[in-house]
């Protein structure tokens, strides 16, 4: 007998944070975790790219990537946060630059003072920045040489329209990298750096969060405006990928953000078609036709809407077939059945406890909201919206949002064996620079 | 420092179950079979991989890809993942989908069944698996070409897990059959259930379903491989990658050896972070190499091989970068790591392990191959204390025995086509 699942007396909801409004502008989100011995922590600045200088783009990335080498106090600085047993990592995005880290909880108060310094006098010491400017440049040229990079490359192109900056890398071209000088680094930070308007997610089994230290972060600065940008127009994209022996292919569109009352019935429409193992695509792909290791996607949120992104990687000759079979199944031709959406949602609603087990996963979760100026009832509101779909509401939301002919679709490989079995879509090769 | 409690219990049939209950929003259920790529047949390369794909393709009560939609559909989380040591399969569900998965593991090692078509599109999967995360890659015959300098093809260890495709295209439906019988057996298998279950409730879980199963002697056990490695080598090869890069590389200790993280603490000390000894002598003191990195595969029953990693400076040949790596790997294995060095690499060992102990997924896992390498699954607990206990001194001993600059073989990648 196949037991029964017991379900949960109610619905788990996302932790709401003890927030604390320091004097320096910071703001800070405090998740207690007993258990996690391992703490998290997420600083959110919301710097955004577009106020970096055409010519010198990169230098969002390279301000915070070279941000913990060295000190003006400290130049031992790396073997100071080593010796906390801190790893700490960082990224430029479009709308916030983010630096975050994992220390065992109960060294959180020792390392937040080094945190605090490394953000108010970073050395920038040019030979920390010629490592990081040929890192960025060599992983620049990497991205070429593997399909699945290559296809994310010209996707993110062709789903803004021209002279967008989110369509362009965000860690700049290896032109603006060479053309950036110390000074130019030095000035971003100067401008960029600073609590004002920034949010601090602390998560762990922390006794104290240290906020006297946070709190000695000091600088203020203007916040600019999030910009909304400009869909490109729908169309087939390929990428040569000399010698490849697979192709990554990606379809999507830009679409409708959080707020929107449509994005619980898209979402769990997303599920449905390519969210998990037994999506209907993977299923058919994969386990049907065998033509790939995994298919699945779905819509990923921002502060200014969001990305409907699907993709799959398939053996050369398979991979016209592959993607007629996918644009068929993304024109929704049966409605989501009742099966579907209960799986659907029993998953996204259920599988929410256990992706939300650690103090990383929190600190994230919470960062992602606080960039796109949310809180964390966000998540429970959302968790009971899914609950409220019916099938028609989540047909139709998808059907409104995706329409297979006006899809951007960028193909990664062999071009020269992929292009006639795209005839149809009639793409443009376009080159990566 | 936390210990997680853990209860071992054996069932009627041979089956070993661990309980390990803890204050988590779901239950781990990690199940290990004693069978990994260095149980096939030289001729059958790749068969266990292809094995656990099978798993996912139906039993007497569930369907072919049902496993996996209906954990998804409790909320749950699963997948498997085949080494040369073993084949684990695990579920996070919560703990209302405990029964469920419990159920769903006992159905397949009772009644595995497997029809042609599944078997085909399978191993088409397999080979598109093989495709993404080897051939399309740039240095995607890293691994292949590393563990061929140390052992020969003739060696259990000697091929990677994926395996030879042309191996594959020779299995039949009856070599299903015959490794499922020989490896899929309660008494070849251990079963941990980790996180928001009571020992009790675990135990009498694991009974009602697995305890019905009809015992099977164990397999022979798998002893430790005595054919021996090969010589270092020093291989070079041109390949249409984006930088030249340099490898040294050694067989070392086995998983259980009491040596093995002392040794760990040297690689870590030597390549690990802008801190370590290779990125402030190399990177940044001489600038032969724009980046150094350290890598540890574990074998259970033969030589494990440790990777030191390196990309060279523009224009400076990878040959001048891994002869500075030798000089400073020699001054290490005489002087052994400062205080400092030492006290910073136990702190970072100490994060990551209590990172990795942070999910009850990962914790069941590592209950696991705590039983499977050193014969308890208490001796997770013990480890971290047993790290904190060993000296610079330690770490120097290891560093001297495994890592001698004249056992290292050299592998260098150059750009061309």
């Amino acid at each position: 007998m196949r037991p029964n699942i017991r379900l949960a007396a109610s619905r788990w909801q996302f932790p709401s944070p003890a927030v604390h409004e320091l004097p320096n502008g910071l703001t800070v989100w405090h998740f207690p975790m007993p258990g996690q011995q391992v703490a998290a922590f997420e600083l959110l600045q919301p710097i955004r790219l577009d106020d970096e200088p055409r010519h010198l783009e990169g230098v969002g990335t390279l301000a915070c990537r070279a941000l913990d080498e060295q000190t003006i106090s400290h130049p031992q600085m790396q073997e100071l946060l080593d010796a906390q047993g801190a790893a700490l990592h960082g990224a430029a995005g479009h709308f916030g630059t983010r630096i975050g880290g994992l220390v065992p909880a109960r060294r959180l108060a020792r390392l937040a003072p080094l945190v605090v310094e490394v953000l108010s006098e970073p050395a920038y010491d040019p030979q920390d920045l010629a490592l990081h400017v040929e890192a960025l440049t060599v992983a620049h040229r990497s991205r070429r040489s593997s399909t699945t990079s290559a296809a994310q490359w010209a996707f993110r192109q062709a789903l803004f329209a021209d002279g967008e900056r989110r369509g362009r890398p965000v860690a700049g071209t290896p032109p603006c990298l060479a053309a950036i000088e110390r000074e130019d680094v030095v000035e971003w930070h100067t401008r960029h750096f600073a609590p004002s308007g920034a949010t601090l997610v602390l998560a762990g089994d922390l006794d104290d969060p240290a906020l006297e230290a946070w709190g000695q972060w000091q600088g203020q600065t203007e916040r600019s405006p999030i910009r909304p940008a400009t869909p490109g127009l729908a169309r087939t994209v390929v990428v040569d990928v000399p010698g490849a022996v697979q192709a990554t292919i990606i379809v999507g569109r830009r679409s409708i953000a959080r707020q929107d009352a449509r994005w619980a019935p898209a979402r769990l429409a997303g599920h449905v078609l390519a969210g998990g193992f037994a999506s209907r695509l993977n299923l058919e792909l994969r386990e049907r036709l065998g033509y790939t290791y995994g298919a699945g996607g779905g819509f990923s949120p921002d502060p200014t809407g969001s990305t409907l992104q699907i993709s799959t990687n398939t053996r050369t000759d398979v991979a016209g077939e592959a993607l007629r079979r996918m644009l068929a199944q993304l024109a929704l031709t049966d409605d989501v059945t009742p099966a579907e959406l209960a799986d659907a949602k029993s998953y996204r609603i259920g599988v929410a406890p256990l992706a939300n087990e650690t103090s990383a996963d929190i600190a994230a979760q919470a960062a992602s909201l606080a960039e796109s100026s949310l809180t964390t009832a966000f998540v429970n509101d959302h968790a009971a919206a899914l609950a409220e779909v019916s099938e028609q509401e989540a047909s139709r939301a998808w059907r409104e949002l995706v329409s297979p002919d006006a899809l951007v679709i960028a193909v990664a490989g062999n071009a020269e064996e992929l292009r006639p079995q795209l005839v149809d879509l009639d793409p443009a090769l376009v080159e990566l620079d | 420092m936390h210990a997680y409690p853990v209860e071992t219990h054996q069932l009627g049939n041979g089956l070993r179950v661990a309980v390990a209950p803890s204050d988590s929003p779901g239950v781990a259920v990690n199940l290990w079979y004693e069978v990994g790529s260095t149980d096939e047949a030289p001729h059958r390369t790749g068969f266990a991989h292809l094995f656990e794909h099978l798993m996912f393709q139906g039993s007497a009560n569930v369907g072919s890809g049902e496993h996996m939609a209906l954990i998804e559909s409790a909320g749950g989380q699963v997948n498997a993942t085949t080494s040369s040591d073993r084949t684990n399969y695990f579920e996070t569900v919560p703990p209302g989908a405990l029964e469920l998965a419990l159920w769903l593991e006992a159905d397949r090692l009772q009644s595995l069944e497997i029809t042609e078509a599944n078997f085909e599109a399978q191993r088409a999967v397999v080979k598109e698996e093989k495709r993404e995360r080897y051939d399309n890659r740039p240095y995607g015959d890293l691994l292949e070409l590393v563990v061929g300098q140390h052992f020969p093809t003739s060696h259990p260890y000697g091929h990677l897990t994926i395996g030879s495709m042309e191996h594959l295209d020779a299995a039949r439906l009856d070599d299903v059959a015959e490794f499922f019988d020989t490896w899929y057996r309660p008494s070849n298998a251990r079963l941990v259930l980790a996180g928001a279950v009571t020992v009790d409730d675990g135990l009498a879980l694991a009974e009602r379903h697995f305890g019905s199963l009809p015992a099977k002697p164990a397999p022979p056990p798998r002893r430790v491989v005595d054919q021996p490695t090969l010589s270092p080598s020093a291989l070079e090869i041109s390949r249409d990658v984006p930088y030249d890069v340099g490898y040294l590389s050694w067989p070392t200790a086995h998983a259980a050896d009491e040596q093995l993280p002392a040794l760990e603490l040297a690689l870590s000390i030597l390549a690990d972070g802008h801190a370590a000894r290779l990125h402030r002598e190399i990177v940044r003191g001489s600038g032969l190499a724009q980046e150094t990195s350290a890598l540890h595969l574990t074998h259970r029953r033969a030589p494990s091989l440790a990777l030191l990693v390196a990309r060279p400076q523009d224009g400076i040949d990878p040959r001048r970068t891994l002869d500075a790596i030798h000089a400073a790997l020699a001054r290490f294995l005489d002087e052994g790591p400062s205080e400092e060095e030492f006290s910073r690499a136990l702190a970072q060992h100490e994060r990551a392990w209590l990172w990795d102990l942070a999910t009850a997924e990962s914790r069941a896992d590592m209950f696991n191959e705590a039983w499977l390498v050193h014969g308890d699954p208490g001796e997770l607990n013990a480890a971290l204390a047993h790290v904190l206990t060993l000296t610079p001194d330690d770490v120097r001993e290891a560093a001297a025995r495994w890592l001698a600059p004249a056992h290292s073989s050299t592998l260098i990648y150059r750009q061309g086509a």
